[in-house]
């Protein structure tokens, strides 16, 4: 029976995926990019899209959804997994729209009026049977695909633009499109980094150790030095865990107050965020969720909590930097609501 | 067809050699898994359920276990069951290790007959299961260490020196008063410091004194070695199919410690040694008593051992999802909390259980369909499945079972256990270390056929004592149902044992532990010979003893067979033949108490041991030669008789069954004595009389002459 094989493969799969996700964690000492998590994700959504049982846009949807809840369940702090989820329901959606010859736009668009007479929901639509259906939205996951591989190169390649010569740039922590973006600059243009280390982890030090390998002069201080330091900084680039949709950040803890000492300082505060960072969570979610990590050492009878990420209010940032180019951070709802379904922000 | 054919042996040939390369390289990593502690230090708990599946935040332990592995990658584990495997088979069928998907394939193998680990990997080593390196860990284990660079390390140390190295041990550090370390497992390790060899290991319970062979260490011939009592060892060792072997040939190993001590002791013989691994990050602990318990427990809770939390749900479990919110509240669906109930932190409240008003809870895990009445004060409490809780209960560091009712009323004082379906009150205090259980203490002499003791262990039951099987209200409350087990913290005189002992209810459930803790505390408050080689292995080495005079008395054995019985032991434990002497004096002396109850009179001691003495003359007589023997015998004798000295009449048997001379009794009697209590003893009116009677006995003899 390979149809069996099949569907067991594809459940092994997406069990060693959910696994994965439980264990590796992600937060502060993430094994492995967010980028990657992106990637795995659409290429576990797009062999589900390929092996499930399905015949049309609606059974699909449905089938990616509980997955989709799954996964996100799996590790809640990680919301790349549950952006991608969404970008694929869209893309179904937007196929399935187009196989039946109506623009995408009118699909889409929510007007009062279309609120008021659409009455039953768009769900039944859903259940019409087009052939070509499966090989299109796999395509366009595909194409979902190569545009997650070239977001790093695509917001490194922006860096000229924001680093000039003998600058003083201030970071904080370590995150791999920051690296890329500094390393890019680096090529052309000779500037200063100062790296706060952001204890416990100190992933600041890794962070520099790289930077310092390609040449670019490069100081480590402790979080508390970072307001001390900034009246000499002339810009602040960030990375972050994600973009929530109010334009403001979760990212990792200390980013508040290096965001802070930016106003103070009017120094400009630029976050680069790849556009599968956007995430259309509410953050309320956020604010209770905190992460308590292993610190070193305990004495009894002592609670240590360690909160992993910060809140960042949207007026603290200057720009958000994407793969697309860069944003305000007032426009980010619209490129929200142009990534993912209204109907999909709750899974 | 035509390409079919060309294709199919190109591609066999080109699969072909990668296959072999990888089977080489790397083979799947196994771990064998003991889902039994072989000792009872859980009674009577573990009378109704084995302790690899008793809950830990609502999880079964072994389920922590089987996580750590896999997520370490493990992919396939064989879990050793021995006591109640039929329970643990089918919570394992149950759960997500045996889906089809399982990245770690779980292969259950049940027996009856492993009575240590040491069984268990003789099993092991002739069913041929393991193929290369794996890791062995115990059901109770709970952890998140990433093993992977011991792992590594352990590879190269073995590929370097074709098959030198055996084991690698874990260890955390952690200095002494961190709170997962547990006293009975301190240890002291010496190694060297740059290959992490370990060069000596001793188990640190109730030791004052420490041996160790510094030859040996510098006989290695490293620049540098430490010797650290900072390690917790993690119970997780990464070993090569060579130890299975081990075992195998060794048939006398039961623990890993005999392991690890017999071949750190015949290194030079079998050239075999063992490495550690210090880490520093991660945590892991075994949970081998009730405290230790505790501590995992809240410790998980707490977050300790992120990324296994609460509401993690590793083991994806229908309906176990929970939400975590400030101050480590975890809360699974269908929780109700009545008005003015706090959860104040490091709280779990399992699915569906009823909190009444007006409670106050902190640190404390609640299993899932319980209900709570108002007014209950929660702290420390670790709470099962389907508890009733009435109203104005007040509970302290305790754990109750599943079914358990605690009606209004009620305050249990810090570490109690209320196993299995008890039923308290109402209106009553326990008092601190209460253990109800509905299963009488005295039952398990005829219903099991002892699990896990070896024989000699319950020849201090005597199978005619009359059982009364009445609740006693005045311990489990005018409508409880439960018999109270006796509380080991009442007659335990030793500050030694600790609060282990008294949280942890195990020495007070066997009759030996008693004498075996006198015999590590007589031997280094008399000081009279050096520090014995191991304090394990003396004890071991007198059950040994007493287990065979036992059998030689049962089966009738010869003397000239019980001596050839006793000097194997005395090479299997490196025992010195002084000690062999003492400890033989020691156990012959003990066996009317053992027998009869520690209360017996002096006539009935003298009558069940003279006929004892007349038998095994010959086997004293084989050791007893020198003078200086009938000295140490002397010492031993007066090392048990400190306590009760009207039995001196034995003396007197075993002069005439010249066992002892006179020249070394009075010898001895003369000596100076260096304690109040053995000069009040030579006051003894009998043992002058005895004396007395020698003196004259020498003086006339010195007449005739």
């Amino acid at each position: 029976m390979p149809g069996a094989d099949k569907e067991t493969e594809l459940s092994e799969r997406i069990e060693a995926f959910l696994s994965e996700l439980k264990r590796c964690g992600s937060g502060a000492g993430s094994l492995r990019g967010s980028a990657e998590t992106a990637r795995e994700t659409t290429s576990l959504l797009r062999r589900i899209t390929a092996q499930a049982r399905w015949s049309n846009a609606g059974d699909l949807m449905e089938i990616i959804r509980k997955e989709g809840r799954r996964m996100t369940a799996g590790q809640p702090s990680e919301t790349t997994v549950g952006n991608m989820v969404r970008r694929v329901l869209k893309i179904i959606r937007e196929e399935y729209a187009r196989s039946r010859g109506s623009t995408e736009e009118a699909d889409q668009q929510e007007s009062l009026h279309k609120l008021l007479t659409s009455g039953g929901s768009s769900e039944d639509n859903f259940r019409q049977h087009f052939t070509h259906l499966k090989a299109n939205v796999i395509e366009a996951i595909n194409e979902l695909l190569t545009e997650l591989e070239g977001t790093t190169d695509n917001i490194s390649m922006q860096a000229l633009e924001h680093i000039h010569s003998n600058e003083v740039i201030m970071t904080i922590g370590r995150s791999r499109t920051v690296e890329a973006f500094l390393k890019d600059a680096a090529r052309k243009r000779k500037f200063h980094v100062i790296v706060a280390e952001c204890a416990p982890f100190c992933q600041g030090h890794e962070m520099a150790t790289s930077l310092s390998k390609e040449d670019i002069e490069t100081t480590v201080i402790p979080d508390a030095a970072i307001f001390a330091v900034m009246s000499r900084v002339n810009k602040v680039i960030i990375g972050t865990q994600t973009v929530l949709a109010n334009g403001g950040l979760r990212a990792v803890n200390g980013t508040h107050t290096l965001a802070l000492a930016a106003k103070h300082h009017s120094t400009p505060l630029i976050v680069c965020a790849p556009m599968f960072k956007l995430s259309p969570q509410r953050i309320q979610i956020f604010l209770r969720s905190f992460c308590f990590l292993l610190p070193g050492e305990i004495l009894s009878k002592v609670n240590a909590h360690c909160p992993v990420f910060d809140y960042v209010p949207p007026e603290l940032i200057t720009l958000f930097i994407s793969n697309i180019g860069g944003n305000a951070p007032s426009y980010i709802y619209r490129l929200m609501s142009e990534l993912y379904h209204p109907e999909d922000h709750e899974l | 067809s035509n390409v079919c054919h060309v294709a199919a042996p190109d591609l066999a040939a080109t699969s072909r050699p990668r296959k072999a390369d990888k089977d080489e390289e790397e083979k799947p990593l196994q771990a064998v898994l003991v889902a039994d502690s072989f000792n009872r230090r859980f009674f009577p708990i573990t009378k109704d359920q084995p302790r690899a599946l008793l809950p830990l935040a609502n999880v079964s332990m072994i389920d922590y276990t089987l996580e750590f592995l896999t997520s370490t990658g493990v992919q396939e584990t064989f879990v050793f069951c021995c006591w109640m495997a039929s329970k643990i088979k089918e919570h394992l069928q149950k759960s997500k290790w045996c889906r089809p998907t399982s990245p770690n394939v779980v292969h259950v193998i049940t027996s009856d007959l492993y009575r240590s680990l040491g069984d268990v990997l003789r099993d092991v080593d002739a069913k041929a299961l393991v193929r290369s390196d794996f890791l062995l860990v115990y059901g109770d284990v709970v952890s998140n260490i990433d093993v992977s660079q011991a792992l590594q390390e352990h590879k190269q140390r073995r590929s370097m020196d074709k098959n030198v190295s055996v084991m690698t041990m874990i260890f955390k550090e952690s200095p002494p008063g961190h709170k997962t370390r547990c006293e009975d497992d301190d240890i002291i390790v010496a190694m060297d410091g740059k290959s992490k060899r370990i060069l000596h290991y001793q188990r640190a319970q109730a030791l004052k004194k420490l041996h160790f062979p510094m030859v040996r260490c510098l006989e290695v011939g490293s620049d540098e070695f430490e010797i650290r009592f900072d390690l917790l060892d993690c119970h997780i060792s990464i070993c090569s199919p060579q130890v299975a072997e081990l075992f195998t040939d060794n048939f006398d190993y039961q623990t890993k410690n005999d392991f690890v001590r017999g071949l750190l002791v015949n290194e030079e013989i079998l050239g075999n040694q063992i490495h550690m691994h210090v880490t520093r990050d991660g945590y892991g602990a075994r949970v081998s008593n009730l405290l230790m318990y505790d501590t995992v427990s809240s410790d998980t809770i707490r977050r300790w051992i992120y990324p296994i939390t609460p509401e993690a749900n590793f083991a994806d479990q229908e309906g176990q999802s929970c939400t975590h919110s400030r101050h480590n509240v975890y809360r699974e669906p269908g929780v109700s909390l009545g008005h003015g109930s706090q959860m104040e932190e490091n709280v779990l409240i399992g699915r569906n259980t009823v909190i009444g008003a007006n409670c106050t809870i902190s640190n404390t895990v609640i299993g899932a369909n319980c209900v709570i009445g108002d007014n209950v004060t929660l702290d420390r409490a670790y709470i099962w499945n389907r508890v009733h809780i009435a109203d104005n209960v007040k509970v302290k560091q305790s754990v109750i079972c599943d079914n358990v009712e605690v009606k209004h009323g009620v305050v249990l004082s810090e570490q109690c256990v209320l196993a299995y379906n008890v039923v308290v009150g109402p209106d009553i205090t326990l008092p601190e270390g209460t253990v109800l259980s509905m299963h009488h203490p005295d039952e398990e002499d005829d219903e099991d056929e002892d699990e896990f003791l070896s024989d000699d262990n319950d020849v201090g039951y005597s199978k005619d004592k009359t059982k009364q099987k009445v609740f006693n209200p005045a311990e489990v409350g005018s409508e409880g149902k439960g018999y109270r087990w006796k509380s080991s913290s009442l007659d335990d005189t030793e500050e030694d044992e600790l609060a282990e002992c008294i949280w942890g209810l195990a020495l007070s459930a066997d009759p030996e532990s008693d004498s075996e803790s006198e015999v590590s505390e007589g031997s280094h408050d008399l000081g009279s010979h050096p520090a014995s080689p191991e304090l394990d292995d003396v004890k071991v080495f007198q059950n040994e003893v007493h287990g065979t005079l036992q059998r030689g008395l049962d089966e009738n054995i010869s003397c000239d067979n019980l001596v050839l019985e006793i000097n194997s032991l005395k090479y299997a434990y490196n025992i010195s033949l002084k000690e062999v002497m003492q400890i033989l004096m020691r156990v012959v002396l003990e066996f009317p108490f053992q027998q009869q109850g520690a209360q017996i009179s002096t006539a009935q001691y003298s009558s069940h041991l003279l006929p004892l003495l007349k038998k095994w003359a010959p086997v004293f007589k084989n050791y007893v030669k020198r003078p200086q023997d009938q000295l140490d015998c002397l010492a031993s004798m007066e090392e048990v008789f400190l306590e009760c000295e009207t039995h001196w009449a034995v003396l007197m048997s075993m002069y005439q069954l010249e066992i002892l001379e006179e020249e070394g009794i009075m010898h001895w009697f003369n000596q100076g004595s260096t304690t109040d209590k053995s000069q009040q003893l030579r006051r003894n009116q009998g043992l002058l009389k005895f004396i007395k009677w020698l003196q004259e006995a020498e003086e006339s003899s010195e007449g005739d002459e």
